[in-house]
């Protein structure tokens, strides 16, 4: 995996597990690697690997069983939640550049519209 | 958390030009540390007076144990093989370890070794510089210390030797010792570093948790260390 090195590593990590359960590579129960592997995996630290795991257990994501390692949680309800939150953060970055370009909300709508329609037509 | 390497006050003098001055620095247990600088600002004179082979004035306490001479027992330090004839072969040089050094694993030199992918019998004089890189790092990991230093360990070898070496010192480096890399090349081994340790100037010019700078500067590590070589950021 390639990092930034801008951003900070552990949110990086963060990141990359979230968008491995939000595409199914890592289901509700399933259980992660160790985190010595998974600092070998992505090539960083193995305390930057535990900080990532660590926030991730703080925020119900994870659950830690101990001697058994981690497991991603069977919270459905708190799955839905982390999507919903991280298209919300996505779209937030789009409208406030947006907003930058002076646009009002009906027209970000609309834009919003022609796009995905254009992409549509493009796609068939 | 304890501290695994504290230096105060350590100058050290060679023929008459001070090299390092005023030093003060503390380490902790289980850390990754990139040791940078410029060629010649003074990380290999630093590691050396760390494992007892170079001597300055000041106090340098290895786990708590000031007296040089026992340095060596608690540090594993990148030797660049100079003491060995060009036809010695790698496994002598592994048995000569084993002998001289009682924390030498002969279990885990195998698993470096074939991780690495190192032929053992062959001698040091046929080795290319990536591969005499990896038979030191196979040894220098194969000793069970609290303190490790790489003596820039990634200077001049190719881009998949550099790849495999990173993924040993994640692989073997024990969770409860630090290491120390040197280097003046910062962007491979930034994600691997937990901290990064500035000498500039003969001294420690900073001391920062990596994703500290990451977040309070909003730039990389790389960027960072040039920065401070250019004098951009300010800084306390």
């Amino acid at each position: 995996m390639q990092f930034d090195d801008k951003v900070p590593i552990y949110y990086q990590i963060k990141n990359y597990l979230y968008h491995e359960m939000m595409t199914g590579q890592l289901k509700p129960g399933d259980k992660l690697p160790a985190v010595r592997q998974l600092a070998v995996d992505l090539t960083v630290n193995v305390n930057t690997v535990q900080r990532a795991l660590g926030e991730m257990i703080t925020e119900g994501i994870l659950e830690s069983k101990r001697g058994k390692g981690n497991f991603v949680t069977m919270d459905e309800p708190r799955i839905t939640q982390l999507k919903e939150h991280l298209v919300m953060e996505q779209l937030e970055r789009v409208y406030e550049q947006l907003h930058a370009l002076n646009l009002t909300d009906e027209q970000i709508i609309e834009s919003l519209k022609r796009f995905i329609a254009q992409r549509r037509q493009q796609n068939d | 958390m304890t501290n695994v390497l504290a230096i105060e006050q350590l100058t050290y003098k060679h023929n008459l030009k001070t090299i390092l001055n005023n030093v003060d620095l503390t380490l902790q247990t289980g850390k990754i540390v990139g040791l940078l600088g410029e060629n010649g600002a003074g990380k290999t004179t630093l590691m050396r007076l760390v494992t007892g082979s170079a001597k300055g004035s000041g106090t340098i306490a290895v786990c708590g144990d000031s007296v040089a001479a026992h340095h060596k027992s608690h540090v594993s330090f990148t030797e660049q093989l100079r003491g060995f004839k060009s036809n010695t072969r790698v496994d002598r040089v592994a048995n000569f370890y084993r002998l001289v050094y009682p924390d030498f694993d002969g279990q885990r030199f195998e698993e470096l070794v074939t991780f690495l992918q190192i032929d053992t019998s062959l001698k040091l004089g046929a080795l290319s510089k990536g591969m005499k890189e990896k038979v030191v790092i196979a040894l220098t990991l194969a000793r069970q210390t609290q303190l490790y230093l790489l003596d820039e360990p990634f200077s001049g070898i190719d881009s998949m030797s550099r790849k495999k070496i990173i993924s040993s010192i994640i692989k073997w480096k024990p969770a409860d010792a630090t290491m120390v890399i040197s280097d003046h090349y910062v962007a491979e081994i930034a994600p691997i570093l937990d901290e990064v340790v500035i000498v500039k100037n003969q001294t420690i010019y900073a001391h920062k948790a990596s994703d500290a700078i990451r977040e309070e500067f909003g730039i990389g590590i790389e960027a960072y260390y040039e920065s401070l070589y250019e004098g951009s950021v300010s800084h306390d």
